[in-house]
């Protein structure tokens, strides 16, 4: 199957790791990615929806103008935000129009509401089918307790998952699926702090602590997220939520690319384990020895 | 129909810890969560401290968690709510300080916080005086909107930040503010988005839309907060006066997005808290620039198609508001 | 010991309305209330403020409604005041902020309600009552009127024949305290609680009522209230009769619109007292607990649109699909009509003490209150007594120490008290339940002899009765148990008065006497205070223009 690629600006950016790792993921489980490279950053919940929704539009305009009915995502907020203005223009008939006439047209394009955002996440469940990257799976990560981390944008708000609430426990059902165990915890869904790093460094710091500490409290070995916002935070954050808290922490956080990666026979090298700012020692060394 | 509460019971001036007290009653088959309280308190246990008006899903005085879940003791039935045991748990709000059982602290968990916002509307003195405000109705509508409030509290209680920050002026209050931001009889709107963009005010919500799933009015809050905050951007009010980063935070992000049309999260740092705040991270930053994982500011490459994104840009920024 | 100019006992939409006319002319005024205000009782109020704001209205159209909708007994001066006065209170809100639906050119709308022969019924979407009472509250807190939340007045200090403050109760404390005052203005809400079920909120317990009669201020009709046609079963929660305005139908079990064989011409959309009492004889005649309200054939959309708040409470608290299948209704105790007898500015004739709202009297409903009327009274009258009270001059209050020590003695004597084997909740339930079935939309001689002797045993039993629950913080089993002695005093009083009145008009219907007696009942029932039992006498009705006629819709 194929699908229209939107990367976003952070995996290429300050989680490097990203790309790659789900470029050689995607190629493994036979996901034929077209990236659109000419499209621009959707806005991250930052800009307003008045230059934002246009470059959506423009988005998927550009993926209609492919061929392509979805575009995938690996980043939770980008989902979230893409997600919400893919709703707003496919429903607001007038909306879109008016988009498309005043900002749109003078490139030759329109958005004609065809489209539809999905999450890589949301793509292995409900399109590539998790039957099948079970028997993708080389390497069961047996043993290896994994916290799902969600990242508020692909949960919030309910028009997101499409009257598929389901998609509220397909990061479990993936840990489960490359044979790795699940260890629940009640900041699964909640938010990790990023968007107020620059308004209250403080309030962000803590909600890290809090959801990696509790995670790392029920015995996690780490963390895995579909957001590299939430990454950004909960990986590249953490020294400085230790710093605040007074007390280690020392949870790794995984993307979920890397995640499935590994279970798919990747070596911490191919999937750049060793860009966090967390050491991943743990994760690597615990994989190793299940080879 | 019996049915099992399990009711918080906690009295803080008379010491101890707060316990979990079980009722069994029979009630009739439609019976609310109030009617049960009401039973408790006329029949069984007079000590039982809780709040209660309008019995009709109108007035918020009886909001509690019920089952964990917050909603009105008085729209919620019985029937519905008890579990496969016949079990309904009863509790207070959750961040709020208990009073006694399930009365709780509203006063400064949220009458206060709304006080904060100047809840009044501030005109302009330019209608005249015997006549109404000569308004389209489609102006309103969001303004009833809002005001279908009936500050039940139940977005403060579901909302990410409050539990770390109870501080945070919170989906409630801003929302009231919201109410005269977007009434067009008031002209204090300027003055309204600065007084709520300073520290703990909109700029510090992290929009997760809790407050949408948790409002039982159907208000979306967060909607309500991500609107004012686009409109103090739109009015070139980007943050308060002692939280500048956080204007300087959507400039950097915006002129980088107009520029190559992705984001470039290098000089983003670099705008948002100067070069001296990113010293003292010098830890975390070396580490982050030896492994490749600090973007060099303004090293940012152009993306194909920034020149469409730029225009974009320039084409909204001209658009009227 | 607080003092104020003027203390507003109640802040509820005449309460606050009372207290920034109170403020505005330079008074210390400050608000007492059981609830935060925000919670008060005239915040569930759905149908509008009615006032001539459309072309093709006038004050005096709305005043012939008004006279008619109260078969005559409305006082026509009281009543040609309201309704003058009612397009300023309107605009006032507007200028304050309500958001009332616009026209299409941007001017206030306006539905009609039960019984207008003009849509005059200024409304915000399905809430109108909240959006004013939030917006009254706004310009409480702009204006920074004290209140005192949570407090429940339990007697009032009366010196010389003039009242000088109350007594109240700090529920979060359980301290007693007096207040002083030039003036106090009850606003406490009327006494829909005295009936089970009851669409009324909790705290509608005639406490002010209660307090203003033992006082020496005359109550009068009390005989008149009026129950609400839909009542959905269980609670006695009310749906609003904009469904009615809109179109629905109330049917039997044989699918007839029973409304029209009481009202040819309006139908369901008559006064609600010719709505509840038509419900009322089918569903005694019918031996059924229920009539039908009828929305399938309604565009479902447009009601979600136009009444949101009260689809929710169908689907979630009736249960029912509107669109498949019927809702059980039956008439409950909404408002009523009596009260304080008050002049138009709210003065009781105890000097110092002044009322309005629901637990006042104005004569403008006269034996059936208007939908939409409430609210215009309200403001209206809400607005007078302020001023009033902000005129009144100082008073000695030389006994004051003494007469609070005399009230923490009576407290302190009942939560002392063993409680007995019976609780205030149990009489509060009894005395409910006989008031629905004797003093209800249809009574008669012998049920109202049923009655007296009922209130007169449950008098007793609450004299023996006490409270359980000996603690000082947030003592509500205290709080319930002082509301019923309000409650039996209110029964009493309505009981008496629906003795008195000895004829059927409006909203009090006599099966002994069916027949509208002009000749002798054009006049108000009056109950005075002695201790064997309310002294009942007659005041004339003024009639200044409006000749009674017969009352068909």
């Amino acid at each position: 199957m194929k699908v229209a690629f939107y990367p976003g600006c952070v995996s290429r950016g300050g989680c490097p790791e990203l790309y790659p790792s789900a470029v050689k993921v995607a190629a493994q489980l036979g996901l034929e990615l077209e990236e659109l490279t000419d499209v621009g950053c959707n806005g991250a919940g930052v800009l307003s929806r008045e230059v934002s929704d246009p470059i959506n539009a423009r988005t998927f305009a550009k993926a209609e103008q492919r061929g392509l009915s979805t575009v995938m995502t690996i980043c939770s907020t980008c989902t979230g935000v893409m997600g919400q203005a893919n709703i707003k223009l496919r429903e607001d008939a007038a909306y879109r129009e008016r988009i498309n006439r005043e900002y749109l047209a003078d490139e030759g394009l329109a958005y004609r509401g065809t489209v539809a955002v999905k999450h890589l996440l949301w793509i292995l469940h409900e399109e590539y089918g998790l039957d099948r990257l079970k028997a993708a799976v080389k390497r069961p990560l047996r043993g290896l307790k994994v916290s799902p981390f969600y990242g508020c944008y692909i949960r919030r708000p309910e028009v997101i998952v499409e009257g598929k609430p389901q998609r509220k426990q397909y990061l479990e059902r993936i840990i489960e699926a490359v044979g790795a165990e699940v260890v629940d915890f009640g900041g699964k869904g909640r938010c990790c702090g990023f968007p107020i790093l620059a308004a209250n460094e403080t309030n962000s710091m803590a909600m890290v602590a809090a959801h990696t500490g509790e995670a790392k409290s029920k015995g996690a070995d780490c963390m895995v997220t579909p957001c590299p916002l939430c990454h950004l935070n909960l990986d590249g954050g953490q020294p400085k939520a230790e710093a605040q808290k007074g007390a280690p922490i020392g949870l790794p956080i995984l993307h979920l690319p890397q995640l499935i990666g590994l279970s798919l026979g990747f070596s911490s090298e191919e999937l750049q384990l060793k860009r966090h700012i967390v050491t991943t020692r743990t994760v690597s060394e615990k994989v190793q020895l299940l080879t | 129909m019996q049915a099992t509460f399990k009711v918080h019971r906690y009295d803080p001036e008379a010491g101890g810890k707060p316990t979990s007290q079980p009722y069994t009653l029979d009630l009739p088959d439609d019976a609310t969560i109030l009617d049960g309280l009401f039973k408790i308190r006329d029949e069984l246990d007079g000590t039982l401290a809780f709040r209660a008006s309008c019995n009709r899903g109108f007035c918020g005085e009886c909001t509690l968690r019920i089952n964990r879940g917050g909603r009105l003791a008085c729209m919620t039935r019985v029937a519905t709510a008890k579990n496969k045991d016949g079990e309904i748990t009863v509790e207070p709000a959750r961040f709020a300080r208990v009073l006694k059982d399930l009365v709780y602290d509203v006063d400064r968990q949220l009458w206060q916080k709304i006080k904060a916002v100047e809840p009044w509307l501030q005109p302009n003195g330019g209608v005249q005086p015997e006549h109404e405000h000569i308004v389209p109705d489609e102006q309103l509508r969001a303004v009833r909107n809002a005001m279908k409030c009936y500050y039940c509290g139940l977005c403060d209680d579901g909302c990410s930040v409050i539990p770390f920050d109870n501080t945070f002026l919170g989906p409630a209050a801003l929302t009231k503010a919201y109410r005269f931001i977007a009434d067009p009889r008031d002209h204090a709107q300027a003055h309204r988005l600065r007084l709520v963009g300073e520290p703990k005010g909109m700029w510090d919500c992290v929009h997760c839309y809790e407050a949408d799933e948790h409002c039982p009015r159907g208000i979306d809050p967060t909607a309500r907060i991500i609107d004012i905050r686009e409109k103090a951007v739109a009015m070139g009010i980007k943050s308060g006066a002692t939280n500048p980063q956080v204007a300087r935070h959507y400039d950097s992000f915006a002129a980088s997005v107009k520029k190559t049309g992705w984001l470039d999260e290098g000089r983003l740092a670099v705008e948002t808290w100067g070069m001296t705040r990113l010293f003292g991270l010098l830890p975390v930053a070396w580490r982050a620039l030896r492994r490749g994982k600090l973007p060099i500011p303004y090293l940012h490459r152009k993306r194909p198609g920034a020149e469409r994104i730029s225009e974009i840009f320039k084409k909204a920024e001209r658009r009227p508001s | 010991m607080p003092k104020h100019s003027v203390l507003i006992v109640g802040a509820g939409i005449s309460g606050m309305r009372a207290a920034l006319a109170a403020k505005e002319r330079g008074s210390d005024v400050a608000l007492i209330s059981k609830v935060h205000p925000l919670r008060t009782a005239g915040g569930t109020s759905q149908g509008g403020v009615n006032a001539a704001v459309r072309d093709g209205d006038s004050a005096e159209l709305h005043a012939t409604d008004t006279v008619r909708g109260g078969d005559y007994l409305a006082d026509q001066d009281a009543v040609a005041l309201l309704t003058g006065a009612a397009r300023r209170a309107v605009i006032t809100l507007d200028h304050w902020g309500v958001p009332f639906n616009r026209d299409a050119s941007g001017r206030l709308d306006a539905r009609g309600l039960s019984g207008a022969t003009r849509p005059r019924a200024c409304f915000v979407d399905d809430m109108t009552g909240h959006a004013v009472v939030q917006v009254l509250h706004e310009q409480v807190l702009k204006a920074a009127i004290p209140t005192y939340d949570e407090w429940m007045v339990t007697k009032l200090l009366v010196e010389d024949g003039a009242c000088v403050g109350v007594v109240a109760l700090e529920l979060a404390s359980g301290k007693l305290e007096a207040f002083t005052a030039n003036a106090v203005v009850l606003a406490t809400g009327g006494c829909a609680r005295v009936y089970e079920p009851t669409g009324a909120a909790y705290g509608v317990t005639g406490d002010g009522v209660a307090l203003a009669y033992r006082a020496g201020a005359p109550l009068t009709d009390m005989e008149m209230v009026q129950f609400h046609p839909l009542g959905i079963k269980g609670s006695g929660m009310i749906l609003t009769d904009a469904l009615l305005g809109l179109g629905a139908h109330l049917v039997n079990g044989s699918g007839e619109r029973f409304a029209l064989k009481h009202a040819p011409t309006l139908g369901e959309r008559a006064p609600r007292d010719v709505v509840a009492r038509a419900a009322e004889e089918e569903i005694v005649s019918g031996r059924v607990e229920f009539v039908a309200l009828d929305l399938r054939h309604l565009n479902g959309d447009d009601l979600k649109l136009k009444l949101p708040l009260t689809s929710n409470i169908i689907k979630t608290q009736a249960g029912v699909d509107p669109a498949k299948d019927t809702i059980p209704v039956r008439p409950v105790a909404h408002r009523t009509m009596g009260g304080i007898r008050v002049d138009s500015d709210g003065a009781t004739g105890v000097a110092g003490l002044y009322a309005t709202g629901g637990c006042a009297a104005t004569g403008v409903h006269g034996a059936s209150g208007l939908a939409g009327n409430w609210l215009t009274e309200a403001l209206v009258f809400g607005e007078r007594a302020g001023l009033a009270a902000a005129q009144q001059p100082a008073r000695s209050e030389k006994g004051i120490d003494a007469k609070l020590t005399e009230e923490r003695n009576r407290i302190a004597k009942i939560m002392d008290k063993p409680a007995g084997s019976e609780r205030a909740g149990v009489i509060r339930s009894e005395l409910g339940r006989a008031m629905r079935r004797h003093v209800g939309p249809v009574r008669d001689a012998s049920g109202l002899q049923e009655a007296a002797k009922k209130v007169s045993e449950l008098s007793a039993r609450y004299r023996q009765a006490g409270v359980t629950n000996k603690g000082q913080r947030y003592n509500y089993e205290l709080a319930a148990f002082l509301e019923v002695e309000s409650l039996l005093t209110v029964g009493e009083v309505t009981v008496a008065a629906a003795g008195f009145r000895e004829e059927s008009r409006g909203a009090h219907v006599r099966q002994d006497r069916p027949a509208r007696d002009d000749a002798k009942w054009l006049a108000h029932s009056v109950a005075s205070f002695r201790l064997d039992g309310p002294a009942m006498a007659a005041k004339p009705v003024v009639i200044t223009k409006w000749k009674p006629e017969g009352r068909r819709y």
